[in-house]
């Protein structure tokens, strides 16, 4: 774009932020509807301007599912993830430096993994699940959730691994440090950004999964999404003031995140492939 | 009594523990070396991987090829090898057919959809690097697309009630006309269909601003000075550079357009009748409302095909991609 005069340059950041806005109405609805009581949600015409209420929080603080369900939407990310990392940053560590012969093949394979449905892969995981007694099992389904973030992790970090030059590493080795010296103290320091877009995108998938925590978890280890199935109900109809109020508490944070880490945004939803600056 | 002041116990006390740490590091070093050979190495740091690989992909996968071979249901509990047979009946099942073609509308519609308002958005925002609060905005556009696809579905519920919801109270004040969106068997696909919109054409929109940011700066510049006309540039400048990005973000969204699931479960369940029943909705009632696992295994096997074949041209993409990139270094 050229530089235009004035008054064409505020209307066109007029136009973007309308765009912005239209994109945007139906999450600030929501947390509009959020703040309003059961009465004020039901009201025809929908109000715009009301008196907020903060009595829908207070509600979730109150009931004791709604506490435990969020917490376990945040321990099974925040460790499945962390636990993926540290996996995938040793694969990938493998994959970019050793011309093994299953690199490609296996990269292949953790590509594939992601384009699979995932009501596909549940079957058989459920199955096995099933037969071992594993569901319902805090650990089982921690363990499936840092596979679950493997595939990504492994993508994105190769990537940012083939980025640092191996002379780095053969430097390291002519003075006789040891190759575990070479991983953690010599490339480890240097990807720091593929580690944070990693951790974050990663988060995101794992606090927004549903499909395997409905069918491999149970009540014990059942986050927000699986609860917005089964849960919502009181006395035979939504239960709106709760929803809305949920949603909300449940949708900031990834709000948060991309606001801090939005460098990361298109790395984050294009399995690594695609780097750039938006 | 001339040796302790030569040596003070103090002085030993301070050696000591560094001369330890020191030898400890020393072993710690010559350990660390045993695990160098070239060989011993990769082997060693794949391990942890390959056992989550084999435990929960390999295995479940291969149970699951064995299994579709198989008459096997959860609540029957009879298993009979049917050879072939569960391939053949999802062949000649027109539910999976409508199910099918169902899901081909609902990936090219709406990835279609996605595009053109992405490119035209993204073109958009091309020039909005001096726009006042441009993180902020760009969170707001970018935030459909990293929302929980489960909330969304609960939220735009309440957005489509059908006597308190704002959808109807617009369409009612505006166009005169009552809807009950998810209920209505004529709009119930296009009203989620719109919801799938809204999620993810701003990943387009982000697709097409990282294609155009990967357009190199000098030759637009080189095109600006010439005055070459708008649609010449983006023959001849834009496109080459930018179709690659392009394509892989399409082709990104078509592959999760095609696996869409927890989102129209929560909002209609494939319903009202079938209208919008697509083919991973299927699969999961048939595995987990009739737990006829046996043919839904054939099912996922298919549909495994289907996503190597996917994998197969995006990876081809992907290193077009990488070698032009290679070819501007």
């Amino acid at each position: 774009m050229t530089r235009a005069s004035g008054w064409r340059r505020t209307a066109y950041h007029l136009l973007l932020w309308l765009v912005v806005l239209i994109f945007f109405a139906p999450v600030a609805w929501i947390i509009l509807s959020a703040f309003k009581t059961t009465n004020q949600i039901l009201a025809i015409p929908p109000l715009v301007v009301f008196e907020p209420t903060l009595d829908n929080f207070r509600q979730i603080v109150a009931d004791p599912n709604a506490g435990r369900f969020l917490w376990n939407s945040l321990w099974l990310s925040i460790i499945a993830v962390l636990i993926a990392l540290a996996v995938s940053f040793l694969a990938a560590y493998a994959f970019s430096r050793f011309n093994l012969k299953a690199t490609n093949f296996l990269m292949f394979v953790l590509l594939s993994m992601r384009m699979v449905p995932a009501v596909a892969v549940v079957i058989p995981l459920y199955l096995m699940y099933s037969a071992l007694g594993w569901r319902n099992q805090p650990l089982a389904m921690l363990a499936f959730y840092a596979m679950f973030s493997i595939p990504f992790s492994v993508w994105i970090l190769k990537g940012f691994i083939d980025g640092v030059s191996r002379r780095f590493d053969e430097t390291a080795l002519v003075n006789g440090g040891s190759r575990w010296h070479v991983l953690f103290r010599v490339v480890l320091p240097q990807i720091g950004p593929g580690l944070v877009a990693a951790f974050i995108f990663n988060l995101i998938f794992v606090w927004n999964e549903f499909l395997f925590n409905l069918l491999l978890g149970g009540r014990d280890v059942r986050n927000i999404p699986v609860s917005f199935s089964t849960d919502l109900y009181s006395d035979g109809g939504m239960n709106w003031t709760f929803v809305a109020a949920m949603t909300t508490v449940y949708i900031i944070p990834p709000m948060i995140i991309i606001y801090l880490f939005q460098r990361y945004l298109l790395v984050g939803m294009t399995f690594g492939t695609v780097r750039g600056e938006v | 009594m001339s040796l302790e002041t030569l040596s003070p116990s103090s002085g030993h006390q301070e050696t000591l523990p560094e001369l330890r740490t020191n030898s400890f590091r020393r072993a710690l070093a010559r350990i660390s070396h045993l695990t160098d050979d070239a060989r011993i190495f990769p082997t060693l740091i794949l391990l942890p991987v390959m056992f989550f690989f084999i435990v929960w992909n390999v295995i479940p996968t291969l149970w699951m090829i064995g299994l579709s071979f198989y008459r096997y249901s959860l609540m029957l509990g009879n298993e009979q090898f049917l050879g072939t047979n569960n391939y053949m009946s999802i062949m000649t099942d027109s539910q999976v057919w409508e199910a099918l073609s169902r899901t081909f509308i609902w990936v090219g519609a709406g990835v279609a959809i996605q595009t053109i308002l992405g490119l035209l958005l993204g073109f958009l925002f091309w020039g909005s690097r001096d726009m006042p609060g441009r993180r902020l905005a760009l969170t707001l556009l970018f935030t459909p697309m990293v929302l929980t696809p489960v909330a969304v579905g609960v939220f735009f519920r309440l957005l489509y009630e059908p006597t308190f919801g704002i959808v109807n109270y617009l369409t009612t004040t505006v166009l005169g006309v009552q809807v009950n969106p998810l209920n209505d068997r004529a709009i119930a696909f296009g009203a989620v269909l719109l919801v799938d919109t809204w999620m993810w054409t701003p990943f387009m929109i982000l697709i097409t601003l990282a294609a155009l940011g990967s357009v190199p700066k000098a030759e637009l510049e080189a095109a600006e000075i010439d005055r070459i006309p708008w649609l010449k540039r983006l023959r001849y400048i834009i496109w080459p550079n930018a179709k690659f990005i392009l394509m892989l973000g399409i082709l990104l969204r078509t592959i999760d357009s095609f696996k869409t699931l927890d989102l129209v479960y929560l909002m209609t369940n494939g319903g009202p009748g079938n209208t919008t029943d697509l083919i991973a909705l299927l699969l999961r009632r048939k595995a987990f409302e009739a737990f006829d696992l046996g043919w839904s295994s054939a099912m996922a096997i298919l549909l495994l095909l289907t996503a190597i074949a996917f994998t197969s041209i995006y990876l081809y993409i992907l290193n077009l991609n990488r070698r032009r990139q290679e070819a501007i270094v």
